[in-house]
């Protein structure tokens, strides 16, 4: 939506000079994605369907491939999803990021769409909006609440990966 | 120049196979955005942002786009990258 006003509305996530992002999202919203986060840190080795799409196939047709291939992959991406879940946390009350912080919540953020979007089964058709009443409505809210915080997000680290050259 | 017969290497078929270089796609899929994946592949393989947008373009409208080629372990590095910003990849033989 938007409209007149939106031209004087504050972009949550902007490059300030020192290279650091400021990081303006309501509090309860920051509380509540970390929340989720520290549950999905908790699952991760887990092996639930709702992960699949955190630890795609790398080979298509070889499983033979790509069963050596998940060996090493597999405890990597779970530790960096770790890795990058911490770092959100111990960001989660500042107004200003660094640039790994910031990618830290990207990251997670997308993760927890992946998890979420698994679960409702989004497909390409979805209008990504379901009646109050559907059991699955708060989670379909998160799912495009976590959409708006991901695209701000990479707004501003486009911007600024791409004014530095 | 040697006047000896040269000596004839065979080669197995996975020797041959091996030196086929292999290539990196990632697939459609409907969850991630579209700027997502945009900045994912500027940030891992350094395209301009007019590359980026093509290959993501690609993804979207023909369902897959090659995104980088090198041999097995690199192609193997580049798709654990990936799968680490939770893009769907994969790595094949380039045929």
């Amino acid at each position: 939506m938007s409209g007149f006003f939106d031209r004087f509305r504050r972009r949550p996530v902007v490059r300030q000079d020192d290279g650091t992002f400021s990081f303006d999202f309501n509090q309860d919203l920051k509380d509540a994605i970390v929340g989720f986060a520290g549950q999905l840190g908790e699952g991760l080795g887990s092996d639930s369907p709702d992960l699949k799409r955190l630890f795609p196939t790398a080979y298509a047709d070889d499983p033979e491939k790509d069963a050596g291939f998940q060996i090493f992959s597999r405890d990597e991406l779970i530790e960096g999803r770790r890795e990058s879940i911490e770092l959100m946390m111990r960001s989660a009350h500042s107004d200003t990021l660094t640039f790994d912080e910031l990618n830290a919540w990207m990251r997670t953020c997308n993760d927890l769409r992946l998890v979420l979007g698994t679960r409702l089964e989004i497909s390409e058709d979805d209008n990504e909006e379901l009646p109050p009443e559907d059991p699955n409505a708060p989670m379909m809210d998160l799912y495009r609440i976590l959409g708006y915080v991901v695209s701000e997000i990479v707004d501003a680290l486009m911007s600024a990966h791409n004014s530095d050259f | 120049m040697s006047s000896t017969a040269p000596i004839e290497v065979e080669l197995t078929d996975s020797d041959v196979s091996e030196e086929r270089p292999y290539i990196v796609l990632v697939w459609n899929d409907p969850i991630n955005l579209m700027p997502y994946v945009t900045y994912v592949l500027q940030k891992l393989f350094g395209y301009s942002v007019e590359e980026a947008t093509k290959l993501m373009l690609d993804v979207h409208e023909k369902g897959r786009a090659v995104v980088s080629n090198g041999t097995r372990s690199e192609a193997e590095r580049d798709v654990h990258r990936l799968h680490a910003h939770g893009l769907w990849a994969t790595l094949e033989q380039d045929k």
